[in-house]
């Protein structure tokens, strides 16, 4: 078994990092958000509506890695059967569902006094309400069985299905005609000026780091009540 | 179409949806973690 | 509610976010996935005069008039393969201006005019200080007066 399978390894490690990954991302979500909200300049043609791209941007880019990284998990689960990665699940789901959620509400907000709408049925925008609709089909899974890893098993299947959304997410700007403006950062370069480039990528950075604590919180309790549960059928054997 | 309501809005927004899990993860994270280290003073 | 059937409301909801997803992920796949119509689109596919479509490309530099009651907009859309004349009367996006983008719903009328009846501005994956567009415009500028100099 893999040397941090095993929850109390995991643990050890968990600790430190939860309190590393929540203090060095509200330090750096507070540093990136200040500088843009406040300093960094309005967009030539957007003014001061470009300065939701600090949160918009940065949810989008998150909310799609941590599905990413739930796909895998749900690979983990049905090939390994690793608990942790049960764990693991049903940590990472609601709290993707949460990015994918402020990245919809936030580019809705966005959209209002830049497009002239609230919503359109566009690729990016669909791929990325179904995006939403898979994380809270994940959690949803996981609990609808008495048995956790049953749970998790099923939301595992979802979680792979679901992966295939992910390409559609990032190409549709490009293999359909979208309200939504195609990439701005590609691997030839960046089409955000260095002003605003630099607290978009320090916020981003800050709220990765974020969700990152809050999947580490998440996965303790669960750890936890595990645990607990465990115990309380040890106990009620012991008095049988 | 004043910008400013709609940037106050969208960071509201984002603040309680990344607050709220940020605190509902820990909240959970510490009462599950109290009631676990209780349970084992009681096995001793 | 019984443990049993909170679990089938569960499962159930689960199999409901299945097939929401589905629903707006297979569209999506299909070539209706395309928002809207290029001005090459249309002149390619031929639409009929009344059909209802949704237009998109570029507004044509220059091409932008108001009406003498102020209230409808004519403009040229176009892909720079295929241009196409737009009258709009309403609510005008702060972002609408020449030389961006703009997505209208509405019909073409029998003279190949469009006449939108919503109409929505789109902005290209480009952000800058208005400084520095200034100075990208100026520069535009200076280039095009510059006298074309022989190929050697």
């Amino acid at each position: 078994m893999h040397r941090f399978a095993n929850p109390a390894r995991f643990l050890q490690l968990a600790r430190p990092l939860t309190a590393a990954t929540l203090l060095l991302g509200l330090a750096l979500t507070a540093a990136g958000l200040w500088w843009g909200a406040f300093h960094a300049p309005p967009d030539y043609l957007q003014g001061e509506s470009v300065r939701i791209m600090y949160l918009h941007v940065p949810t989008a880019w998150i909310s799609m890695g941590s599905y990413l990284g739930l796909g895998i998990t749900g690979i983990v689960i049905l090939v390994w059967k690793h608990p942790l990665a049960e764990v693991a699940l049903e940590a990472l789901a609601p709290v993707g569902a949460v990015f994918a959620g402020v990245c919809l509400l936030t580019g809705s907000i966005w959209g209002r006094p830049t497009w002239g709408t609230w919503w359109v049925w566009d690729g990016r925008l669909t791929s990325m309400l179904v995006l939403f609709f898979l994380f809270l089909g994940v959690v949803a899974l996981a609990g609808a069985f008495d048995e956790r890893s049953r749970g998790a098993r099923a939301a595992a299947v979802l979680a792979i299905v679901g992966l295939i959304n992910l390409p559609i997410i990032k190409f549709s700007v490009e293999w359909w005609n979208t309200l939504h403006q195609s990439a701005s950062i590609t691997l030839r370069g960046s089409s955000i000026h260095p002003d605003m480039l630099h607290p978009l990528l320090t916020s981003a950075v800050g709220l990765g780091l974020l969700m990152a604590a809050a999947v580490l919180m998440r996965m303790r309790a669960i750890i936890a009540e595990q645990r607990i549960a465990a115990r309380r059928a040890r106990l009620a054997g012991d008095a049988a | 179409m004043n910008a400013l309501p709609f940037v106050i809005a969208a960071y509201a927004a984002a603040a309680i949806g990344i607050g709220g899990v940020l605190a509902w993860s820990w909240l959970s994270m510490r009462r599950a973690e109290k009631a676990a280290d209780a349970l084992r003073g009681e096995r001793r | 509610m019984k443990p049993k059937h909170q679990r089938l409301a569960l499962a159930g909801a689960a199999v409901a976010a299945l097939g929401i997803a589905a629903a707006l992920a297979l569209p999506a796949l299909q070539d209706q996935a395309a928002y809207f119509y290029a001005p090459a689109d249309v002149v390619a596919k031929g639409v009929a005069p009344g059909q209802a479509i949704r237009l998109g490309g570029l507004v044509e530099k220059g091409s932008l008039t108001r009406s003498a009651d102020g209230l409808t907009i004519h403009f040229r859309v176009t892909d720079r393969l295929e241009t196409v004349p737009v009258d709009y009367t309403g609510i005008v996006p702060d972002l609408f201006r020449e030389g961006q983008g703009m997505i209208a719903d509405g019909r073409f009328d029998a003279n190949g005019t469009f006449k939108a009846e919503t109409l929505l501005a789109k902005h290209d994956e480009k952000y800058m200080p208005p400084e520095v567009a200034k100075a990208v415009e100026r520069a535009e500028a200076a280039a095009k007066a510059r006298p074309e100099k022989p190929a050697p």
